[in-house]
């Protein structure tokens, strides 16, 4: 059952088109990562699905509009940076949240505890650093155990310790069978999350699927050959279906292979012409270097 | 949500709040001590020569004169304190984004219209009752020929300070919800409430036309439901004069819950309709 569903959504400040058409499917048990340079309208297409920022033009559905009633009870949320009254404690402020999502007897000490904020619980939210407010935000996210959670670069003004613990609770709540929509600018944190992935900029969706197949399947190869071997595969390769993009990068060529095709069959091709390979990596792909030159096109 | 669930998180939100705790208090204390030093200098005021003396105010502070003055004084304190703890209230939200944030966290945009219009009531209830019990301790006192029990409670005179409380509440809310930070709209507040509206109904009066119309300007309005209560002997000095620069207390009571309606419309317009 799809979780979210987002149709033609499009969202306009003046003449800027922060979102522009947008269709996005979020299934239950998803790890969904949303990816965009700054100002891509990540935020927001997350302000819109959250009813904080009214669309110009299409709709969008949660739980496919089956219990529009439990809806925002369902779901726990952290936007941009976190948000609570200055002169209320993690305590007071977190009883609040409670309130809104009309849960009687909130886990208070385990969520304080799993955030590590349960020494600081009684001090003013003012008087937290950076990373204690986003700590709690997190704690405010979870109260009431939502079916979803929605998170805008969540380890924000985190330490390292920070950004691992929090990598570590998403991985766990995402077992336990929950869905999960990440924004974040660190592709690296996405890749290691996210199952499935969105990748927007200026508020078009530029790709969308699982990660494996945004990834692809078509290596990038570096070989090196001795001499004047190198011009001549060099022209072998520039003309062949093996290949998509040959480059030469000094004494060695760099090789994006066709989707599907392996880099055995480059050494066997190379071989067949009479030209020994004396160096061939396989790399995979990154998602920074697919999201890259995606957003470049 | 039901409404006090709403009204019991805007209490968690703001009894907290140190300035929200002096505002309230300010208006507490102001209001008792204002009716205090009032009744010290009221019945103190001779006009005249030595046994021709007489107080022109002795009446306001008969019943059930005494109630009207009692509104007056509290208007003073409706118009400023009141008015400006709408404004706090709200741009407090705005500075902290914790309205966004409440929306984030799950709550409607129509609970959070209900809680805002919830909390506005409370207040102006609040600020009733205090000038009833108010009321209750210094204003039993009677003229002559009439007899004031709780049975003669003057329901009127209540209920113009709560319409003026709740006026006065909502016009601040819908500054700060407009302007956004504090500074500024407690300032616009304050220029239009205590001159911008009366500068301009001054100026139109005297050089271009003394049109009623003017009288239902919002500021003049709210000021209406408890006017500055003038002595019997005065008014029989000046006569008639007075009676054409206010509105009929049905026109006022009218006119001050058409204004209500409007504010509310425009409140539920910015929550509900609006980006946060």
């Amino acid at each position: 059952m799809p979780v979210l569903n987002v149709e033609n959504l499009s969202k306009s400040y003046g003449k800027l088109a922060a979102l522009n058409g947008l269709n996005l499917t979020v299934e239950q048990g998803q790890v969904f990562g949303l990816l965009g340079p700054n100002g891509s309208g990540k935020t927001t297409l997350l302000a819109s699905v959250l009813d904080v920022v009214r669309p110009s033009e299409g709709t969008y559905s949660w739980f496919d509009g089956s219990d529009p009633k439990n809806t925002r009870r369902r779901i726990g949320a952290l936007l941009e940076t976190p948000n609570f009254y200055p002169y209320l404690n993690a305590d007071q402020n977190l009883a609040l949240v409670a309130g809104i999502k009309q849960v009687e007897t909130p886990p208070l000490d385990s969520l304080l505890e799993m955030v590590h904020l349960r020494e600081r619980r009684r001090s003013p939210f003012r008087s937290y650093s950076l990373g204690m407010k986003q700590r709690l935000a997190l704690a405010a996210c979870l109260v009431g155990d939502p079916d979803v959670l929605i998170l805008d670069e969540p380890t924000n003004g985190l330490d390292p310790e920070g950004m691992i613990e929090v990598r570590r609770m998403i991985m766990e709540i995402a077992a336990r069978g929950k869905t999960i929509i990440l924004a974040s600018h660190i592709l690296d944190e996405v890749e290691k999350i996210c199952s499935h992935v969105a990748i927007i900029k200026q508020g078009k969706r530029l790709a969308f699927g699982a990660v494996g197949s945004i990834l692809g399947d078509s290596p990038t190869v570096e070989v090196g050959v001795s001499g004047e071997n190198l011009d001549k595969l060099f022209q072998i390769l520039s003309s062949h279906s093996l290949v998509q993009k040959v480059e030469r990068k000094g004494n060695r060529l760099s090789i994006q292979m066709t989707a599907g095709k392996q880099p055995a069959e480059l050494n066997r091709l190379a071989f067949d012409h009479g030209i020994i390979l004396d160096h061939l990596v396989s790399k995979s792909r990154s998602l920074e270097a697919e999201f890259l030159e995606i957003t470049r096109q | 949500m039901k409404l006090s669930s709403l009204l019991h998180l805007e209490r968690q939100r703001f009894f907290p709040n140190t300035t929200f705790r002096m505002i309230v208090l300010l208006y507490v204390l102001f209001f008792a001590l204002l009716w205090i030093l009032a009744h010290l200098i009221g019945e103190k005021l001779t006009f005249g020569g030595t046994g021709q003396s007489f107080n022109p105010a002795k009446e306001l502070f008969l019943y059930p004169r005494n109630w009207e003055l009692l509104a007056y004084i509290g208007s003073w304190l409706n118009s400023s304190l009141i008015g400006f703890l709408g404004v706090f209230m709200i741009t407090l939200e705005f500075n902290h984004k914790t309205l966004r944030q409440s929306v984030i966290f799950g709550l409607s945009r129509k609970d959070l219209f209900q809680s805002k219009v919830g909390s506005a009531v409370a207040l102006a209830l609040a600020a009733t009752v205090w000038y009833v019990v108010l009321g209750c301790f210094g204003a039993r006192e009677t003229a002559p020929g009439i007899s004031a029990d709780w049975a003669s409670f003057p329901g009127l005179y209540a209920f113009n300070f709560f319409l003026q409380s709740l006026g006065y509440f909502l016009l601040g809310t819908l500054t700060g919800l407009y302007v956004r930070q504090t500074a500024l709209a407690t300032l616009v507040y304050f220029a239009y409430a205590f001159f911008l509206e009366s500068l301009f109904r001054w100026f139109f009066w005297f050089a271009i036309s003394p049109t009623k119309a003017l009288l239902f300007l919002p500021d003049r309005v709210f000021e209406g439901l408890t006017p500055f209560p003038i002595p019997q002997s005065v008014s029989n000095m000046v006569g008639s004069t007075i009676s054409g620069n206010s509105l009929a207390s049905a026109e006022t009571i009218a006119a001050a819950l058409a204004y209500i309606m409007v504010f509310t419309f425009f409140l539920h317009r910015k929550l509900c309709r609006s980006d946060l």
